[in-house]
């Protein structure tokens, strides 16, 4: 295709965009695959793509426009509607998880499906195309609040945390994070059938990367939620957790992929109130 | 009725063990025919009435065994049929990998049994160890041979070569996750298409420059709604309905070393798949059309 004819695409596209290989997009996605259906939302700045379980967590995979090689998003048009997650991930994958394979989306228009073409880097004879059908959005919850100030953050080494979340006990409900600028700084408690367990991490701790903290403050989360990053935690390099003054917690993690360019997950988790 | 044979070379025991895990994936019962000059692995579908079988294996003899001797049922029925438990059979394979020989012999202990002997090497002296399996089988009777005769299937219209078959696998695998049916098109021009359609989505795994083998065309698309491929002239395409797990299953013949995989179409009606190896073992794999 020559520069003028892909003008051409780009102007009669909502969104196009293009990349070397879908591989680390495909992680991901399944990163954040604990629902069926995700917010496909392209920005001028990246692409983003929510799920919410419940009202209680929100979860987005987000990527930045210079991993794509080519990104266009008309600026004149929303780029947001309902898509399986399932299925996105399932054709990302189509040629196995050992084949690193090129990347093309195009989306027309509102109520267009999302199309993509794959085609394999090592063998030229192959090429998936699909067709996957989109619905509208419905509104995304906006869960930050800008008047809650933010009363303490943390950056931990990811594959440390997931360490620890893993050897929480499966079976509590209930976590309770106790943060203090006072040793020992982070603990957090689970409550079992006839136990309590607790872990401490000073700031001291190698997992810790900055700590931040002005007055102590405990805050409670159903585990099951905060469980759902272990995914991501996974495949990320960093985690940064910052509770603002009404309990919401958000963590932030970075992916770091082989060509220095960087993809996010961002995790929103809603926190247990006292009765 | 007799029958003794002697494996001793690595690579046909390797061969034998990886044909049989197959057939064991893809049934719990098959039947062994033992002929002159061939065995036969054969698996039909128990209500499938006058389908072909869903799988149908040579093994010249020659080419596997060093010895072979056998006496069929009587002098005008040289063959012997026996029905087997393909999953007694492909465990007591296993170890076939590292082995010395391997003899096979149907023997009469407390019931019919088919009697594999593997010698095996020991890591620590000369001596080698014994392995006596005993799988139980049941003699087919003469007259319920017919239902395991050569299929005989319609002209397939278009036979073409398949790419690699684990490439094709992990894309069938992706695809049933999503679908329980696949669509494949083949077309005069080298081309293969594996479809699958949901509600959620249309996904086509396209192939080219395929070699095709024969083509036995125009093929009559008047009676379905097919919707175009590509500007292609639709007489020289056709397609054909099947189970994925079936196809899946199928595939996951790629461990067995082989020259090529032969894909041919009946036009929505059957699609045989057969894979052909170096030792000139032919496993044919027959998977009918579903038509709404």
């Amino acid at each position: 295709m020559n520069w003028s004819k892909m003008d051409d695409v780009n102007s009669q596209y909502y969104f196009t965009a293009s990349m070397d290989s879908g591989k680390t997009l495909c992680s991901l996605l399944k990163a954040i695959q604990f629902q069926e259906t995700a917010v496909f939302c392209a920005l001028p700045e990246g692409l983003k793509l929510t799920v919410e379980e419940g009202k209680c967590v929100q979860a987005s995979a987000y990527v930045p426009s210079d991993n794509f090689t080519e990104y266009h998003v008309r600026d004149d048009v929303d780029v947001m509607f309902k898509i399986s997650i399932a299925v996105l991930s399932e054709c990302l994958n189509i040629f196995g998880s050992g084949e690193e394979s090129s990347l093309k989306m195009y989306y027309r228009s509102e109520g267009s499906p999302l199309l993509l073409v794959l085609q394999p880097q090592s063998v030229n004879n192959v090429m998936t195309d699909c067709e996957i059908s989109t619905q509208n959005a419905d509104s995304v919850l906006e869960l930050r609040d800008e008047d809650s100030a933010e009363v303490a953050k943390l950056v931990l080494k990811a594959p440390a945390f997931l360490g620890l979340l893993a050897d929480l006990e499966r079976s509590c409900d209930v976590i309770e994070l106790h943060l203090s600028p006072e040793h020992p700084n982070v603990s957090i408690v689970t409550y079992g059938m006839q136990d309590r367990s607790c872990i401490d991490v000073p700031k001291s701790s190698d997992m810790v990367q900055s700590f931040t903290c002005e007055n102590p403050v405990t805050l409670k989360y159903q585990l099951p939620h905060i469980r759902l990053i272990m995914k991501a935690l996974a495949i990320s390099s960093k985690v940064v957790l910052r509770c603002s003054s009404n309990g919401l917690l958000l963590l932030q993690l970075k992916l770091e992929k082989e060509d220095q360019r960087q993809m996010f997950s961002e995790f929103y988790i809603v926190p247990l109130l006292d009765d | 009725m007799k029958f003794r044979a002697l494996m001793v070379d690595a690579g046909p025991m390797r061969e034998f063990a990886n044909i049989v895990t197959i057939i064991s994936k893809l049934s719990k019962e098959c039947i062994l025919r033992v002929a002159a000059d061939t065995l036969y692995f054969i698996v039909s579908d128990d209500n499938s009435g006058p389908a072909p079988p869903v799988l149908w294996c040579e093994i010249p003899q020659a080419m596997f065994f060093s010895e072979y001797q056998m006496v069929g049922l009587d002098d005008e029925h040289k063959d012997i049929y026996l029905g087997l438990s393909s999953g007694n059979l492909s465990r007591s394979l296993v170890t076939l990998k590292t082995a010395k020989s391997l003899k096979m012999k149907l023997t009469k202990k407390q019931c019919p049994c088919l009697t594999l002997e593997i010698e095996m090497p020991s890591s620590t002296s000369q001596q080698t160890r014994n392995v006596t399996h005993d799988i139980p089988v049941i003699v087919i009777p003469r007259k319920m041979w017919s239902e395991f005769h050569e299929p005989n299937t319609p002209d397939p219209d278009i036979s073409i070569e398949l790419p690699a078959l684990k490439q094709l696998r992990t894309t069938i695998d992706r695809m049933r996750t999503m679908a329980s049916e696949v669509i494949i098109w083949a077309s005069a021009a080298g081309r293969l298409t594996l479809q699958i359609k949901t509600d959620m989505a249309k996904v086509s795994t396209r192939f080219k420059e395929l070699r095709v083998e024969a083509f036995e065309g125009p093929i009559d698309h008047s009676d379905s709604e097919t919707e175009s491929q590509a500007n292609e002239d639709m007489s020289r395409i056709c397609y054909c309905r099947v189970d994925a797990k079936k196809l899946s299953m199928f595939l996951s013949a790629d461990q067995v070393t082989h020259n090529r995989t032969l894909c041919s179409i009946v036009h929505k009606k059957l699609v045989i798949l057969c894979l052909h190896t170096e030792e000139n073992v032919r496993l044919q794999c027959f998977i009918s059309g579903i038509v709404y």
